[in-house]
């Protein structure tokens, strides 16, 4: 695990002077710290995508400029960061009847559920920070602790939207795990192992060799887990814990400025996770789509990066191009219709391997 | 528009100034009917009104000269078979002016009878006639017989109490509510007769020929001389 | 509000909220998601046009009727000034008169624009909203050529128009016509056969025709519920007659007649019909004609009162005016269309979802200025 790789490291280049706690904790922090920067960047780039990818949706440039100075840089690649720094820079509010210590625990705790999934996702066939061999369920575990902090934000902040955003996000994500760890599910029996690095190596060898094509029941399982991440994520057509025309803006009503940036900034890591989870799963992982093809460790990174983006790209894509379901109606596909999907799959899947792969 | 058609239209609004309604009913082509209607609603407007007095209007009635009278003259000789001594003052060809007492009732018949069915309340509003007198009008029309008329009913300002209508035409809701916040015009029976427009704890009524400012507003003066801005 | 039982809790929706387009406050019985009374308070924008203008003559009235309705501020000058020569008994030439259907209807576009694109953003379709503000800015472009304003015109005047036609107007106008008229095929697709939209949308808040009357509903919100009552043809002022269009009516095609989907639907049809009636009054413009001919030297109308009806974008306008022979008007009542349409929110809306409230109030597409006046 990379943890070792770093703790062995260390060791050669400092054993003589520290004692090996030291170097134990440094190893573990070198990885968080780039984990942190890693989300820190990807969520400026990909709050530049959304930017720009929704304005070509709506037929407008979005940020232009023509250098730094009062534009948003070239393109506007200045505009992102120039957001950061006006959250960073707001007043930060507390309102006064609400639940201190909680209002104050909930961005936190939001941020590192999103945090601690990044741990078990392999960039590449040596680049993973821990190499668990339940990775896959840890992810889907620590996903659940978004609806912990969101039910918090929406209770701790004293505010009948807010409270009406917490409970919505409560039920919405809790359902929406079901028929997402169910469609998984289909994943696990193929490649037989919990590990996403095994996982990954199951599907060697070429774009038809990945899980997705692997039998007619699997791409509607992907669908399936697809759609039911987007509500986990609370992306549109999802959105409605925070919908912004009805609750104004759900549990996030009260919070601004570095805790409303927390929130944002998980919303952004959440997506990574759940759609490196669907690149891992079902689309190869780091695997070339060609057997032999820019597949050196190196590339792997890319094409895990670059089938992660695409995935996030749809999200944007279907955020900005469809209206928001109802509360029941999300329930309904969520109970009735996914979840058979979801079950039905599983048994295609047993029954197809057990007559054609046996 | 063609000239056949055209000369359809002339002819069935000629038939029809004569009262026979039918041939203008029976055009099939929707567009077609409506203009005719329309052409037959202008005729009407230009035609010279004839002076009736009350007893041949109720003669009349039965007769084929409907067209001729205005719908004022139809809806006093309809009303005066079941209400006595409703109207108020004199009488005009533009509107017909009525007492308060039984306003609710009389508006009931309005609304229902077959013949007027005035099924739709577009306007009412108060106006201040001033020498201590208000006035409630109200615009009705009748989505079937596309004719519309306006009721007036006038009250002292200092008993200004009218019967509400707001349970015959919901509308009148909202309508009479607007109407009591601007004069102070009291409709009993309203179920919720509140301001709707001003705060619910102004003073006077803003729209009445006599209202003064008041003083102060929460404790804020409010300004008598206005500079500038108006 | 009557008793609150255990289970519910009221809410204000607004006065800042962002569905209630504008400052509208209300105040509703929540059960969970489910809204069981809504009581709307107004008043938060009422800027006392009608006592405003017992002070002014005549002709300064023309400005304040624009802020009314900022959304459809041609057709309520029409509205007022067709009031106004009702009473003076004033014929103004036929080249004042297609222009002002010409402007009427080119604001209907807009208005209709914008109403069903707020609509979509009301159920969280944020593009289609987008696609039609670029196009209602072209409409805009077009006012503002004309008569220097983008928003409030002041253009229409008792009697005539504040300017001529520019030059290159007719070309400019065909130009945005011959763009606009497949766009709306677009916006059509884009938003009204969606499927989550058709979801959210048929069956929800169903008025039925009686209601509608009764409630005093007019406009597309009645044409909705099925009933074919334009004033533009019922009734026709100004010009209206000359012109061959239809008058489209809800029919429920994605559910019951009368539901947001078709209020939604007849908006995009009426626009169809607005484009026609913009080439037939662009057709038929006459050549010469002075657009100050008719105009009074001083507006000073015989005793008496009027109540003139218009078709605007959101219902019959009507306009009460008294006038006790001076050059102000003794009252001027506005009979304000959007304010009989939010009269119905209770009816229709109470019982549904929290979502479902603010799509219904959305698809009523109410303008505050004019509710409150």
């Amino acid at each position: 695990m990379t943890v070792d790789y770093i703790f062995d490291f260390l060791t050669g280049l400092l054993g003589g002077f520290l004692g090996s706690d030291y170097l134990l904790l440094a190893s573990m922090l070198i990885p968080c710290l780039a984990i942190f920067g890693f989300i820190t960047v990807y969520a400026l780039i990909v709050i530049y995508a959304e930017l720009k990818v929704s304005s070509f949706i709506q037929d407008k440039v979005g940020p232009m400029g023509q250098g730094v100075g009062l534009h948003a840089g070239k393109w506007g690649l200045l505009q992102p960061v120039a957001d950061a720094l006006k959250l960073l820079l707001k007043e930060d509010i507390i309102p006064s009847s609400a639940d201190r210590p909680l209002f104050i625990l909930a961005p936190f705790m939001i941020f590192i559920g999103a945090f601690i999934s990044f741990v078990a996702i392999p960039f590449g066939e040596s680049i993973i920070v821990a190499d668990l061999n339940i990775g896959l369920f840890y992810i889907l575990g620590v996903g659940s602790i978004a609806v912990l902090s969101l039910i918090l934000a929406g209770w701790a902040s004293n505010n009948k939207w807010s409270l009406y955003g917490g409970m919505r996000s409560a039920a919405q994500i809790v359902s929406y795990e079901i028929p997402a760890g169910l469609s998984l599910i289909v994943v696990i029996m193929l490649a037989g192992t919990l590990n996403l690095q095994d996982i990954i190596k199951y599907q060697e060898g070429g774009i038809f060799n990945w899980i997705i094509f692997d039998n007619p029941f699997v791409p509607i399982a992907f669908v399936v887990y697809f759609i039911s991440a987007l509500a986990e994520v609370n992306r549109t057509p999802f959105d409605l814990p925070e919908s912004e025309s009805e609750l104004v803006a759900g549990f996030a009503t009260e919070y601004s400025g570095m805790r409303y940036a927390f929130f944002f900034l998980s919303e952004y890591a959440n997506m990574f996770v759940v759609s490196a989870v669907a690149a891992a799963g079902f689309l190869g992982g780091w695997q070339s789509p060609f057997a032999g093809f820019m597949s050196t460790p190196a590339w792997g990174v890319f094409w895990m990066i670059s089938k992660t983006g695409f995935l996030i790209f749809v999200m944007i894509w279907l955020r900005w191009t469809l209206p928001r379901l109802r509360v029941d109606q999300l329930m309904n596909v969520c109970w009735k219709v996914f979840l058979p999907l979801a079950l039905i799959n599983i048994f295609g899947v047993a029954i197809w391997t057990v007559v054609f792969n046996s | 528009m063609s000239e056949d058609i055209q000369l359809l239209i002339d002819d069935v609004v000629a038939k029809a100034l004569a009262g026979d309604m039918d041939p203008i009913n029976n055009i099939e082509d929707r567009v077609t009917r409506s203009k005719a209607k329309a052409a037959l609603v202008k005729a009407k407007r230009f035609q010279p009104q004839i002076e009736v007095d009350s007893k041949s209007v109720q003669a009349a009635e039965k007769s084929d000269t409907e067209s001729k009278q205005t719908i004022e003259q139809i809806v006093i000789a309809s009303l005066s078979k079941n209400f006595s001594d409703f109207l108020d003052g004199e009488q005009n060809n533009d509107w017909v002016q009525i007492k308060a007492e039984n306003w609710f009732d009389i508006a009931k018949y309005l609304k229902t009878n077959e013949d007027l069915y005035f099924d739709s309340l577009q306007c009412n509003t108060g106006v201040d006639l001033e020498q201590g007198m208000l006035e409630s009008r109200y615009n009705l029309h009748s989505m079937k017989h596309l004719h519309a008329i306006e009721i007036r009913i006038k009250v002292s300002i200092e008993k200004p109490d009218i019967p509400s209508v707001e349970s015959l035409w919901r509308v009148a809701d909202w309508f009479e509510r607007e109407t009591y916040d601007m004069f102070g015009i009291n409709f009993t029976g309203h179920r919720d007769l509140r301001r709707i427009l001003l705060p619910e704890d102004w003073d006077g009524w803003p729209l009445r020929k006599n209202y003064e400012e008041q003083e102060t507003y929460h404790g804020i003066v409010v300004p008598k001389v206005k500079e500038g801005w108006e | 509000m009557g008793v609150v039982h255990g289970q519910e809790m009221v809410l204000n929706i607004g006065p800042q909220h962002p569905a209630t387009h504008g400052v509208l406050r209300l105040q509703v019985k929540t059960d969970g998601e489910v809204i069981s009374e809504i009581t709307p308070y107004l008043g938060y924008l009422h800027r006392c046009f009608e006592k405003h203008c017992e002070n002014v003559t005549y002709e300064q009235v023309i400005p304040f009727t624009d802020r009314c309705d900022y959304l459809a501020s041609m057709t309520m000058n029409f509205g007022y000034v067709v009031a106004v020569e009702k009473l003076m008994d004033i014929k103004v030439n036929d080249r004042v008169q297609h222009i002002r259907v010409i402007m009427a209807e080119l604001q209907r576009i807009a208005s209709h624009l914008l109403a069903t694109g707020v609509f979509g953003l009301d159920l969280g379709a944020f593009t289609p909203f987008l696609h039609m503000l670029r196009d209602r800015e072209r409409i805009i472009d077009l006012f503002e050529m004309t008569c220097g304003a983008r928003l409030l015109y002041n253009y229409m005047w008792v009697g005539g128009l504040s300017h001529d036609l520019p030059k290159g107007f007719v070309e400019a106008t065909l130009n945005f016509l011959d763009y606009f008229e497949p766009k709306i095929d677009e916006f059509e697709n884009l938003l009204g056969h969606n499927k989550i939209f058709v979801e959210r949308t048929a069956d929800i808040g169903i008025m039925p025709a009686e209601v509608a009357i009764n409630f005093g509903v007019t406009g597309p919100n009645l044409r909705a519920s099925g009933i074919k009552w334009d004033l533009r043809k019922d009734d026709p002022y100004s010009i209206y007659d000359k012109f061959d269009f239809d008058i489209p009516v809800g029919q429920g095609i994605k559910g019951t007649i009368g539901d947001s989907w078709d209020r939604f639907y007849v908006r995009l049809q009426e626009i169809r019909e607005s484009v026609k009636i913009v080439r037939q009054a662009i057709d038929q413009l006459p050549k010469d004609g002075d657009v100050h001919q008719s105009m009074p030297k001083k507006i000073r109308p015989p005793k008496g009162s009027i109540y003139s009806r218009t078709e605007s974008p959101r219902g019959d306008l009507g306009y009460y005016i008294e006038s006790d022979g001076s050059d102000t008007p003794s009252r001027l009542k506005m009979r304000s269309p959007a304010f009989t349409a939010l009269g119905v929110l209770d009816e229709i809306a109470g019982g549904w979802l929290m979502s479902d409230v603010l799509a219904i109030l959305g698809s009523l597409d109410i303008v505050l200025g004019e509710i409150d006046r």
